[in-house]
């Protein structure tokens, strides 16, 4: 690259002054953006951190009292932020290894040559333009009892299912969400998993069909490790979602049939109930979540990652 | 660079760094999206409306609301500033569903706008925005009006022993049957005995976990003669009507007189699938009358009131809007004449005859122009005035989510009736101690 080439050629002593007048001038150009991102982002953290740790009351407007803590203990220690917590992650992973496996299926067809490729890759994202909302309500049709369009063709041809009221079951109702998320994001993957698949190159194919290697061998032992970094991207992109899960239960089931997340559980207390401590304190706590599970995926995977890299060296 | 290895975003601590920050960023903007938005304000000593400032006044008047579905609150801004000559009003639409108007109405209160003079607030909203000092008192209005509005109508504007709207219209449940297959209701016994006879004759309603559940069961313990709150504002759910009710609606379902289905529908669901033919009875409200009309059920269906418990008398709950007005409003005097305008008996003839909504003056049920365009409504009037409020708390939200959300586990098969019922009181109990 250019500024590797430059750097080389300048002494050493001067580099750091001018290094400095650079970087002096590189944050007086960001600083526009970073005044921006803090207004846009850490402002409101912080006062939605401000008040979770206040109890607003229902009785008169606006008055609050400080309480510290209060209303994180008592969200940890209410029975229905951990079933939200249990039924949100049982979700994620659910539609989260779905994806990734569809995800690079789909992926590894796309990569294939053939007639009218461009348009296939743009018809398979369309799924992922329609609004979330709106592909909700059109599943809910889909498996409306009696008269929808699965549990009919299910019923006529005799199948298990055909006489199940999905979204008003235990585990159906879950099965149902979990689709419709599948059917969304699969595409997303899809297309991440597909940038990662035209980076490889095709000598390295090359060399491994001389090498004898079979189609599976060179599927497990060229693709899926190069392949790796692409997924994991879109595993945390994904998961970052499925954690955050809200308009998809919100519109097939109110929450009911154990699907409530934990989005859902603090809409109820902000928006319906307006106990804004509470429901601040369980944006908060879904806040930390998912940040704990997105730290923990770069840690491991990324390191992961790293460790791929060296031995290709 | 090095083609054979691909580009990865996560090889280096740089871009560790930049994952973290979007990460943050995205549960930033999830979190912003989130944030509730208390301004800090004083509780206020509520003024009240004076009824005789009406005829005085000029000015402009503004209502706002929801999203003017049926045309009723333009019309009657229409309408009233053509009688009035000196008033003219306005309707903003401010939300295009009832949770949206709720949500917008709030964050004016709160911030004292002074934008809308009138809300057109859902029932069950009253006693929390007049817990909050938000709207001015409308006891000497409603008092003076009191000849013309129907009693438990007016019932859903009370809190505190005190008026803080008037009703505008109203709203309450009808059973719709089929004549040729089922016989009109008389009670819920009858009506469910029926439904299980043949499979054509199942009953249909509103049971999916929301708000539409909590009116359906209330239906039925209002009727057993059981009750939420006592007028003391004491919990009285914890009783052997609600067991009842619960063991009657559970066992409904096991015994198909209610199809299963019913778990997944709210209001439009219902009547599309009672639409298909396949049932006999269905629970909804008055504007599906119009809709079954034009589908081929039109000759064989029949509107009745909701039936009585089995040795009990009928009741229901009210639906509805109120007209509340805005404690920060300018022109009050306007307001109140806007009111007085839209309760005449006159005016709430063609609350039903152009926009079939159910009129809160009880001489314009009989009137042959209304019974022409709104045949049901002998049966509709009957149900009105048989219907209670829903339980009447500044916390009416979390009440509700009580009962629904236990209501739904007996239906669904999670809970036992004796479990849910304790747990109804617990959970009531609770949301009347955070007020």
């Amino acid at each position: 690259m250019v500024t590797k080439t430059i750097s080389p050629s300048r002494g050493p002593a001067k580099t750091s002054g001018r290094d400095r007048a650079e970087r002096k001038l590189a944050f007086r150009m960001t600083a526009p953006s970073l005044v921006i991102m803090a207004l846009v982002a850490a402002v409101p953290i912080g006062y939605a951190i401000w008040l979770s740790l206040n109890q607003y009351s229902v009785r008169t407007a606006g008055l609050s009292r400080f309480v510290g803590l209060e209303n994180y203990i008592n969200a940890l220690a209410s029975q229905e932020w951990w079933a939200a917590f249990g039924q949100t992650f049982l979700f994620a992973g659910l539609s989260v290894s779905l994806e990734l496996v569809l995800g690079t299926a789909m992926a590894l067809l796309l990569n294939l040559a053939f007639k009218g490729r461009a348009v296939l890759r743009t018809v398979v994202l369309l799924p992922y333009a329609i609004i979330t909302v709106v592909s909700a309500i059109t599943w809910q049709t889909m498996f409306q009892p009696n008269m929808g369009l699965v549990t009919n063709v299910l019923s006529t041809l005799g199948l298990p299912g055909g006489d199940v009221v999905w979204l008003g079951e235990h585990g159906y109702a879950m099965a149902v969400i979990v689709m419709a998320d599948v059917w969304k994001t699969t595409p997303f993957a899809a297309l991440i998993i597909l940038a990662g698949l035209q980076v490889i190159s095709a000598e390295t194919y090359e060399a491994a069909e001389l090498d004898g290697a079979s189609k599976w061998q060179t599927f497990v032992n060229i693709t899926l490790p190069l392949l790796r970094p692409a997924i994991v991207l879109a595993a945390i992109f994904r998961t970052m979602d499925a954690l955050r899960v809200f308009d998809l239960p919100f519109v097939l089931t109110r929450g009911a049939n154990g699907t409530e997340s934990m989005s859902m559980l603090a809409y109820t207390q902000l928006r319906e109930n307006r106990l804004v401590g509470e429901g601040s304190a369980l944006s908060i706590l879904t806040f930390l979540t998912v940040m704990v599970v997105s730290v923990i995926y770069v840690r491991f995977a990324g390191g992961n990652i790293r460790d791929v890299a060296k031995e290709e060296q | 660079m090095d083609l054979n290895r691909p580009a990865s975003p996560l090889q280096n601590k740089a871009a560790k760094r930049t994952a973290l920050a979007a990460t943050a960023i995205a549960a930033a903007l999830l979190l912003s999206a989130c944030g509730g938005g208390a301004a800090p304000q004083g509780a206020e000593q509520a003024a009240a409306a004076d009824p005789a400032s009406g005829a005085n006044a000029s000015g402009a008047v503004n209502i706002c609301g929801v999203k003017d579905a049926s045309g009723i609150y333009k019309g009657t801004a229409e309408a009233f500033t053509m009688a009035n000559g000196k008033v003219t009003a306005k309707y903003t639409e401010i939300g295009a569903t009832t949770d949206e108007a709720r949500t917008q109405i709030v964050q004016r209160l709160e911030g004292k706008s002074t934008e809308c003079d009138l809300f057109v607030t859902d029932v069950i909203w009253t006693s929390e925005f007049a817990s909050q000092g938000w709207l001015l008192d409308q006891t000497k209005l409603v008092e003076a009006n009191k000849d013309r509005l129907i009693p438990s109508t007016v019932e859903t504007t009370k809190y505190q022993d005190k008026y803080w709207g008037s009703p505008f219209f109203t709203n309450a449940g009808l059973i719709y049957y089929q004549k040729d297959k089922v016989a009109k209701p008389e009670s819920w016994q009858q009506l469910y005995a029926e439904a299980a006879k043949a499979p054509g004759n199942g009953y249909v309603y509103q049971g999916k976990q929301y708000e539409g559940l909590t009116v359906n069961f209330l239906e039925m313990l209002y009727s057993a003669g059981g009750e939420v709150l006592n007028d003391q504002g004491d919990v009285k759910i914890d009783s052997k009507e609600t067991r009842d009710v619960l063991n009657f609606m559970s066992d409904g379902l096991k015994n198909g007189s209610a199809d299963r289905a019913v778990l997944t529908y709210n209001e439009d669901p219902a009547r599309l699938a009672y639409e298909s033919g396949d049932f006999g009875y269905q629970r909804n409200w008055p504007h599906v009358y119009r809709l079954l009309n034009a589908t081929p059920l039109a000759s064989s269906f029949a509107v009745a009131p909701l039936p009585a418990w089995e040795g009990g008398k009928a009741s229901g709950v009210l639906g509805g809007w109120n007209l509340a007005i805005s404690a920060h409003s300018t022109n009050q005097a306007g307001a109140v004449a806007f009111i007085d305008f839209a309760t005449t008996p006159d005016w709430q003839k063609h609350v039903a005859m152009d926009y079939s909504q159910a009129p809160v003056n009880e001489a314009a049920y009989s009137d042959p122009a209304v019974l022409q365009k709104m045949p049901f409504a002998t049966e509709l009037l009957a149900s009105v005035k048989g219907a209670k409020p829903r339980p009447i708390s500044p916390v009416y939200p979390q009440i509700s989510q009580a009962i629904y959300k236990n209501v739904y586990a007996v239906l669904s098969g999670t809970a036992s009736t004796e479990d849910a019922v304790q747990k109804m009181a617990e959970e009531i109990t609770a949301a009347k101690a955070s007020f």
